[in-house]
């Protein structure tokens, strides 16, 4: 859950995503069969091939399914209409690009089959160079959506990330903060937030310049991440400043990890382009009980935290601080 | 020259960009898998079920025509239509010729596979 370490980094969905250059045939003639799969294959496409209309349904629901499917009009099972409805009308996922296939003089319209979601057709008998163009020209579709996609992701990962850190930026954080205590208050969870801040960091930024600067905090968000847990979330809030929301945590285990996150930086100096940089954080704490009623406000375990933080701040730096429990109106103390 | 008349072998060839190789394995699946068809044909022929003869004549007949037998697959699209207009009182005529056709052209795809010699 953590902004991955380096940045930039590839627009990454989840899923492993479908190769593009996958055909699922769904064609009950043997004769038509063996064409297709023949064919797809030697022009370097890799093949799912079945026999029914509801194998054709069940291939397609796998995960990383062809992106692209040549669907037999007549088929047992469920014939090519019902297919492309079908598969229209099911959840949002990656675009199938479907490729009918009729007989030239059949009595059924064409515009039937491009009406219930195919994206083309072909008419048997094909010859080979129509039916190469036809899934080349299906091919370059599903590129562009490809890419589309892939712009789309990009745009979202810079959206909520910092540039310089690759950590969540500072919308992003807030908005986790903000779903994590609505989450806490429902399960009756405890959750911290620790805002740590970089000492003295502007003189560091005067002595040896701002490259050197980047690089501390680079490295600092690189140790905050390795000190917390895998499941916390750590955003950089503004300048030289971090926010850590800490899931689920008992208020003991909470100041360890602040503590940790104060240690990983002063413990050892930080290297740069202009030699070893010693820095050091000042961190304050603060946490809600669990079992808090819904009046939790996320600014208010912010604020308690940055409070925390000027007090580390007055009482010399490089220590933690905490703030006290806070708990929402109406709950009793104890 | 039965052959020409019954197979266009070289409309095939060219249609598979002229994979001599897939064009042979093609008739072998042809030569086990059209007798089946033809045997449901019949059947439903016989029975009175346009259904079923519908869906086998649609099978034979994008087959024949794919493979280039062009005569026998406007047979196929005969029968298709009757049984699409539910009326099969012709079909068994039909039939009789479109067997004809198929046995011809068994043995021309056999002869042309070197299987008769």
């Amino acid at each position: 859950m953590n902004a991955p370490k380096e940045f930039p980094v590839t627009s990454g969905s989840k899923a492993q995503p479908s190769r593009l250059d996958s055909v699922l045939i769904a064609e009950d003639d043997p004769i038509f069969h063996r064409v297709l799969q023949s064919q797809l294959q030697k022009w370097g496409y890799q093949v799912v091939a079945v026999k029914d209309g509801l194998d054709a349904w069940s291939a397609l629901q796998q995960q990383n399914a062809p992106p692209m499917a040549i669907l037999d009009w007549m088929m047992p099972g469920l014939d090519g209409i019902e297919l492309c409805r079908k598969i229209r009308s099911s959840k949002p996922g990656p675009y199938r690009y479907l490729l009918l296939l009729t007989a030239k003089d059949d009595k059924k319209d064409v515009v039937a089959g491009l009406e219930a979601g195919a994206d083309d057709y072909l008419t048997k008998p094909f010859d080979m160079d129509e039916l190469h163009a036809r899934v080349r020209a299906g091919k370059r579709i599903l590129e562009l959506q490809d890419a589309l996609i892939k712009a789309h992701e990009a745009l979202q990962f810079e959206s909520a990330h910092d540039p310089l850190t690759g950590l969540w930026n500072r919308g992003a954080i807030a908005g986790m903060l903000k779903r994590e205590v609505r989450r806490s208050v429902r399960s009756h969870e405890s959750l911290g937030v620790i805002m740590a801040d970089v000492d003295h960091f502007k003189k560091i930024n005067d002595s040896y310049g701002h490259p050197a600067g980047d690089a501390v905090l680079r490295e600092v968000a690189h140790r905050l991440v390795e000190s917390v847990r895998c499941y916390d979330y750590v955003g950089r809030y503004g300048g030289e400043e971090f926010l850590i929301v800490v899931v689920d945590c008992a208020v003991s285990v909470l100041g360890a990890i602040a503590e940790r996150v104060r240690l990983g930086i002063a413990e050892r100096p930080i290297d740069t382009g202009v030699g070893q940089i010693r820095a050091s954080l000042s961190v304050g704490l603060a946490s809600a009980q669990a079992g808090s009623p819904d009046s939790l406000d996320p600014e208010e375990l912010v604020r308690a935290a940055d409070a925390a933080l000027y007090s580390a701040k007055a009482k010399g730096r490089n220590r933690v601080e905490s703030a006290p429990v806070v708990r929402a109106a109406g709950q009793g103390g104890g | 020259m039965t052959e020409r008349r019954v197979w266009q072998r070289a409309e095939a060839l060219r249609r598979l960009g002229g994979d001599e190789e897939l064009l042979r394995e093609l008739c072998q699946i042809f030569l086990e898998e059209s007798p089946k068809l033809l045997q449901k044909l019949r059947q439903a022929v016989v029975y009175g079920d346009p259904e079923a003869a519908l869906q086998a004549a649609h099978c034979l007949k994008g087959e024949l025509s794919y493979l280039g037998a062009g005569k026998a697959s406007q047979i196929a699209r005969q029968l298709q239509d009757m049984a699409d207009d539910k009326d099969l009182s012709q079909a068994a005529e039909k039939l009789a010729f479109l067997e004809r056709e198929l046995a011809n052209l068994h043995c021309a795809m056999k002869d042309s596979a070197g299987m008769l010699r």
